[in-house]
């Protein structure tokens, strides 16, 4: 064949069509019976290893529900990939995920969900933000397909707060507590609940901000120890809770009033050290360890049956617990809008009706009673404190909710100013 | 052969004088923006606004940054910033009212003055050197806008882009967006490539090569090099308002980091300095090589069965990634342009080695 300009044109004609070919067999692969979920996720770039164990957790879920049948006769089809916390890779899988037709999408990642919650508000997609995400999206009002279906870091604030004060005999009228968190809008978020907290408690509040990602923070603690809290929270992620672990055990802080929000898992304590750590506290989710009964199930009928989705000494930690959480809040949703609606069509407003009707879901007592209503996207805002004893973390109270009240007030301030946007 | 012309060689001045010299550059070019134009009907929508929106955007960018580093020689690492700064100040304007054509323009001369503020560096140092003052405009600039409630929008640091219009058409769905970019990356394209054909271009150019030199031939390098930064910058801020409206809808400080500024140093680097076609080719390679990598490899493990850990397959395309930027550049140093212009010059002649110039 002769290269003229016919055939050039001919043959990029043909290429730009050939383009689309991908896209168009994906779509038509699979039955009616499947219910597609995206997990576009930053295995690379900050959270790493946080995801790994999260998103292992949820595939093993999620393999374990399938093999029993799938929820109320739907297949789960997952699909994931890396988004490394780069915007337009989210983006692209994102709009990737809608054009397969995944009704509900799961980035982790609070720049992401921030970025993506409006195209998920206009094209009626399911977005799981599990502590992540505007923390607003609590107001289903305003944000009717975004569903943390988690407690929101101002909650998680409000109730360390609320564990201190019990600690403290009931008042914390006089006290000190340091704040110490990453400088960004992750860090800073609970800053408003924390003041407000303050007013009305009556305690002194310091906020000690370090830059990010925080790999070096030993200018901050020895202020921190100079301050002589009552109490010390550190807020942030990743290698950042390490390293703030290390500088408050070299400032020899008491490790018992030191307190974490979610983002402390038994990997960290491996790095900082499990003795040195002993006494820490975090915010617990959801119960941690080996015991809950879907765990021990996820063990027998999935990692036994060698189909595990990653190493099997992270079965039962507290990202990869976290991760079954989630997996297992999305598929009650899943099981609840085949329950509403049996025959579908599988579209965002079927799962979302699913989604709305959870009610009291504990998912086999993994997870404080959860109830997602049309308004309420928290799911009731339960937690409970979990202190580290050298070789795991042990519930110190029973799962309760405080400060609700506070919370509500700065969630319904920054949802309504959304609305107003126009958005 | 190809090209059906042997060599370049003029017999009128009209010709000689024209963008696109030769009958099959200009076809091609006309052929590629009629495809851009139809893309939307032609291909998938996913292609659309996930991949051509992005690059014509990013695009913009790229020539921005372009017109400083290769056309004026200013190295610059707080773009990523320039691009903020016009977000940001767009995004507010329109807030407040004003309609996009003329936020457009606002963001465009908030981060002209900015820019020129510190691009005033440039008259006094170059180099690493200028690359440490802009790299220092970068987090002075990251560190305002997150530090500033008024500014990021308060504790959730996202900030709604309001619904809006460009010249009567509502800038909504698929389609629309990648109109509205489209026309501007195509203004903005004829603009750089028609620039260096002026005497602006031309002295810029002078400064680039030598500014004392550039001096003593009457073009005054102060000047200059202030113009360099408040044009390119203007060009960065405009183009962050089109990335905050037709993209991504809403901003947060993060999509403005670093990283940005190192992703669009690269895209210049790879495509090819001074280059319009190579930042282009650079925007395409840089932003999507990991994707389609990912993907690649995803599909590898799906369909052929091959057991890769999650982990290595999460990092197994950056690893080919960056493999891949080195072979390009140990390729060729000179860019993807280059590459391109090769090739070009070898099918100018063909079937033929040499030709008279």
């Amino acid at each position: 064949m002769s290269l003229t300009r016919r055939n050039i044109l001919t043959g990029a004609a043909v290429a730009a069509l050939a383009s689309q070919l991908p896209v168009r067999v994906a779509l038509a692969q699979g039955g009616d019976k499947v219910v597609r979920i995206a997990m576009p996720m930053d295995f690379t770039k900050v959270y790493t290893f946080v995801t790994a164990e999260y998103n292992q957790g949820q595939r093993d879920y999620i393999t374990m529900m399938n093999q029993r049948g799938g929820m109320g006769g739907y297949t789960i089809a997952i699909d994931i990939s890396d988004h490394a916390n780069d915007q337009p890779r989210a983006i692209e899988a994102y709009e990737r995920a809608k054009s397969q037709g995944a009704v509900l999408v799961d980035p982790l990642s609070t720049p992401v969900a921030r970025a993506l919650t409006p195209r998920a508000l206009e094209d009626k997609i399911n977005m799981v933000t599990a502590f992540s995400g505007r923390s607003d999206a609590a107001d289903g009002t305003v944000f009717p397909y975004v569903f943390p279906l988690s407690p929101n870091y101002w909650t998680q604030a409000g109730l360390l707060i609320e564990y201190f004060k019990q600690q403290d005999g009931g008042s914390l009228d006089g006290k000190t507590i340091c704040f110490v968190h990453i400088d960004t809008p992750f860090g800073k978020e609970p800053l408003p609940v924390l003041e407000a907290l303050a007013a009305k408690e009556g305690f002194k509040l310091q906020a000690f901000p370090y830059t990010p990602p925080g790999n070096d923070q030993s200018a901050i603690w020895p202020q921190v120890r100079r301050a002589r809290p009552d109490w010390t929270m550190f807020w942030g992620a990743g290698v950042g809770q390490t390293v703030a672990l290390t500088e408050a055990a070299r400032n020899g802080l008491d490790m018992g009033r030191v307190c974490s929000s979610v983002w402390l898992s038994e990997s960290d304590m491996d790095v900082v050290g499990r003795d040195q750590t002993v006494g820490v506290l975090k915010f617990e989710p959801c119960v941690s360890g080996r015991e809950p009964q879907v765990i021990q199930e996820i063990l027998t009928e999935v990692v036994g049956a060698g189909k595990g989705a990653g190493p099997e000494d992270k079965v039962g930690t507290a990202y990869y617990n976290y991760g079954v959480m989630l997996a297992a809040l999305m598929l009650e949703g899943v099981r609840r809008a085949a329950e509403i609606a049996p025959d579908g069509p599988v579209n965002g407003e079927w799962l979302n009706a699913g989604l709305h009707s959870i009610t009291e879901f504990t998912a086999e007592g993994l997870i404080p009673p959860t109830t997602i209503t049309p308004e309420d996207h928290q799911g009731g805002g339960m937690g409970r404190v979990a202190r580290w004893n050298g070789e795991a973390f042990e519930p110190m109270t029973d799962w309760f909710s405080a400060n609700q009240d506070v919370v509500w007030e700065e969630v319904r301030k920054y949802s309504s100013e959304f609305a107003k946007s126009g958005q | 052969m190809i090209y059906r012309r042997a060599g370049i060689s003029f017999t009128r001045y009209q010709d000689e004088r024209q963008l696109w010299k030769l009958p099959t550059d200009r076809w091609a070019v006309i052929v590629i923006f009629a495809l851009l134009l139809v893309a939307p009907f032609l291909v998938d929508r996913l292609f659309v606004v996930g991949y051509l929106l992005p690059l014509i955007i990013w695009s913009m960018a790229a020539m921005g940054l372009n017109l400083l580093m290769g056309g004026a020689g200013q190295i610059h690492l707080g773009y990523g910033a320039v691009i903020g700064i016009g977000a940001y100040a767009s995004v507010h304007a329109m807030r407040a009212g004003l309609p996009f054509e003329l936020a457009m323009i606002v963001g465009g001369l908030a981060s002209a003055v900015i820019g020129v503020v510190f691009g005033a560096a440039a008259l006094r140092v170059k180099g690493l050197y200028l690359a440490m003052a802009t790299l220092a405009m970068q987090y002075i600039v990251d560190f305002v806008i997150v530090q500033v409630p008024a500014i990021s929008g308060g504790t959730q640091a996202a900030l709604s882009v309001p619904r809006t219009s460009f010249l009567g058409i509502a800038i909504q769905g698929d389609r629309a967006p990648y109109y509205v970019a489209l026309a501007l990356c195509a203004v903005l394209t004829l603009f750089m490539l028609n620039v260096r054909r002026t005497s602006f271009g031309r002295a810029l150019a002078a400064v680039r090569e030598k500014d004392y030199a550039a001096s003593i031939i009457g073009v005054d390098p102060f000047r200059y090099k202030l113009l360099a930064f408040w044009v390119s910058s203007f060009i960065g801020g405009m183009t962050g308002a089109v990335l905050a409206v037709c993209y991504y809808r809403t901003i947060s400080p993060d999509q403005f980091h670093l990283d940005l500024s190192i992703q669009l140093v690269a895209m210049v680097i790879v495509g090819g300095l001074g280059s319009v076609l190579g930042g282009f080719l650079g925007v395409g390679l840089i932003l999507f090589a990991p994707i389609v990598l990912n993907q690649l490899i995803g599909l590898a493990a799906d369909q052929f069965g091959v057991a890769i850990p999650t982990d290595l397959r999460a990092h197994l395309p950056l690893m080919l990634y960056g493999g891949l930027i080195m072979g390009f550049l140990l390729l060729e140093p000179l860019g993807l342009a280059k590459i391109y212009s090769n090739i070009r010059n070898y099918l100018l002649v063909w079937p033929f080695r040499h030709a008279r110039q």
